[in-house]
């Protein structure tokens, strides 16, 4: 355990050291060692795991979305499927029956997906808690049951041969080639969420999540903070959406949205650490693993990841990245006091 | 012009009135102390001030020149008065230096936008913000303490997080909520050695609630006594202590005089 602690301890030195250089170093750096994952991983395994690289990307994006809302602002939402899936039905629609290119497409749908989150915002401002939770489940499932009714959005038969990206003449048409895409879009969904959340907006937010009385009294406008963390994450949720319709083989179906996709994102962020960046990606690659794994026992899914949610909740209530965090933050305390005695001394 | 005043100042929970027509003025640069036995009201004062509860209509309250009788506690808070909580209400799960950094949230300097398109110059801000953050927390003590989360202080450090948080919002007028409850007497003196000290460097008006009677009779330079939601006396704390509504209000009427000197006193 506590190798696993220093390793995370030394990754973390490394990456600050870096980024003293330049802020951005560390991003190149990791968008540069991560590129060819799909040779390695062809090599190393077979190709379905490129498949699966693409998914945790996507999954990724949804993660780091909804720890904003959840993780970080505090509120509870189950309906961040339904705005997965806003981006993915709009920007499908779009290239499909306007013939528009994914770069016009992927953006609308991002911008939907953003309308609709503060649809789904607005319950926050008078709801919390369960009654919170049944709002927005009611949201996000009406999107999906709008989706499996209308013919247009697809309804039993799903969206087919959605056109794939291009940039010139290169064609984002297998999962090595669209595995870059992804990954980049992943990358800058991961920094954004740096930028935004070690700011005083990400402050304002936890400050939310933690007590809204204070929060106030202490000059944060409570209701524009938690309709901008939910019209933020949806903006993420549209983009992963919009990714997930255009992936090979450009093909979305109803199901791809349903209460299962929103309780597995939920064990991302609980698994990871509430309202903790890394700990929520963490959680988003190790979950994602999981449910393409156990795909097979697709019915029991939501039960084995409801119960693995609330044995994390129970015994490892900060998750992942909270035990390290703590880890790494007592460690510099103790320093800092070895320091201080030896000073004295 | 008194920096805070209330005109005629009333709530009501249900049929309970928990404020009664209540006129008080806080002068500028004074230290105002409220006292009043448990559920007289001085907590719900604190609410209605800072925009928590809606005052009854007829109620005015005017900070600053300021009609801050119906606004948000977030505009409040902007305008330049700052409090604590009698039950703390630290952002728990926040560092230290984090629950401050809450605290300045009204001059930050930079909005969302910055964070997505300027972000180093937001980097820069933060760290200035910091340093300054940095500065407060060495003032009370608690420079060593940063980077913990609030959840892991004992009470005493609690207690001073909660005024430094309040600090941070660079207020015109401090209003503390109990701040030296459950603590023992020298960590008492440090608390409030500390807020003198933060009213002389930053010119501040207070406002304190307190349930020890020698703090505020020792520090305060007016004193209003609350009963029932009413205000039942006010003046220096010398003409308070004299009072005979007030003594008996607020300890009862079986104790002779040398018992209720000894409670003034001790
Ligand atoms: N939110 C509330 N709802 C109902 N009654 C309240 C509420 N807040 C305070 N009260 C009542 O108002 C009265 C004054 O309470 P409070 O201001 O907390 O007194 P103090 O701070 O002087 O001890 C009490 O009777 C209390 O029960
Ligand atoms: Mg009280």
């Amino acid at each position: 355990m506590t190798a696993i602690y220093s390793i995370f301890g030394r990754i973390s030195e490394t990456i600050e050291k870096l980024a003293a250089i330049h802020r951005l170093l560390p991003w190149i750096l990791a968008f540069a060692l991560l590129l060819p994952l799909p040779q390695i991983l062809s090599a190393l395994f077979n190709d379905y795991y490129i498949y699966l690289a693409n998914k945790i990307c996507i999954f990724i994006l949804l993660s780091v979305g909804l720890n904003i809302v959840k993780g970080f602002c505090g509120q509870v939402t189950v309906g961040h499927v339904g705005l997965y899936a806003i981006g993915a039905v709009s920007s499908a629609l779009i290239s499909l029956h306007f013939g528009w290119s994914f770069w016009l497409a992927f953006p609308i749908g991002i911008l939907a997906a953003g309308l609709a989150g503060i649809v789904v915002g607005l319950p926050s401002v008078r709801l919390e808690g369960a009654y919170l939770a049944l709002a927005t489940l009611g949201l996000g499932e009406s999107v999906r049951i709008m989706i499996a009714v209308t013919p247009l959005f697809g309804s039993s038969t799903g969206l087919l041969s959605i056109p794939a990206p291009t940039i010139g003449s290169f064609t984002f048409d297998s999962y090595t080639n669209y595995y870059y895409l992804v990954l980049a879009a992943a990358m800058i969904g991961i920094y954004l969420s740096f930028s935004i959340l070690r700011s005083a907006t990400g402050r304002a937010f936890m400050a939310v999540r933690e007590d809204t009385v204070a929060a106030a009294v202490h000059g944060v406008n409570v209701t524009k903070y938690k309709l901008l963390a939910f019209v933020i994450s949806a903006l993420y949720a549209g983009a992963a959406g919009g990714l997930f319709a255009h992936m090979p083989p450009g093909y979305i179906h109803h199901n791809n949205f349903t209460i299962i996709e929103m309780v597995t994102l939920l064990l991302m962020i609980v698994l990871g650490g509430i309202g903790h960046i890394w700990g929520g990606i963490i959680g988003a690659i190790i979950v994602t693993i999981i449910y393409d794994q156990t795909l097979e026992f697709y019915f029991y899914q939501p039960l084995l990841f409801g119960l693995t949610m609330v044995l994390i909740v129970i015994f490892m209530p900060r998750g992942i990245g909270g035990m390290i965090d703590r880890y790494l933050a007592t460690k510099k305390f103790i320093a800092s006091q070895e320091e201080k005695s030896n000073a004295a001394s | 012009m008194p920096l805070l005043e209330t005109v005629d100042l009333s709530k009501s929970f249900g049929g309970l009135r928990a404020i009664s027509n209540l006129n008080i003025n806080i002068e500028a640069g004074s230290i105002h102390g409220l006292i009043g036995p448990n559920g007289s009201g001085k907590s719900t004062f604190f609410n209605l001030v800072t925009g928590v509860y809606q005052p009854d209509p007829g109620s005015k309250i005017i900070f600053n020149g300021h009609d801050i009788t119906k606004s948000a506690s977030h505009d409040i808070g902007a305008l330049g008065i700052a409090r604590t909580f009698q039950l703390l209400r630290l952002f728990s799960e926040m560092t230290v230096l984090q629950n401050l950094m809450v605290g300045y949230h009204t001059h930050v300097p930079y909005g969302f936008m910055s964070t997505i398109f300027n972000n180093s110059a937001v980097v820069k801000k933060d760290a200035e913000t910091k340093s300054e953050m940095m500065e407060l927390l060495e003032l009370i003590g608690m420079a060593d303490y940063a980077d913990m989360p609030a959840s892991e202080l004992s009470g005493g450090q609690r207690r001073l997080v909660a005024l430094g948080r309040a600090m941070a919002m660079r207020p015109k007028l401090l209003m503390l909520d109990e701040p030296a409850a459950g603590l023992s007497p020298v960590n008492v003196d440090n608390l409030l050695s500390i807020v003198m000290a933060l009213k002389q460097r930053f010119g501040l008006t207070v406002l304190i609630v307190e349930h020890i009677l020698k703090v505020v009779m020792e520090t305060c330079d007016t004193v209003t006594v609350l009963d029932y939601g009413e205000k039942i006396g006010e003046g220096s704390p010398d003409a308070v202590k004299d009072d005979h509504a007030v003594i008996e209000a607020y300890l009862g009427q079986e104790m002779d005089d040398d018992e209720v000197r000894k409670a003034f006193n001790s």
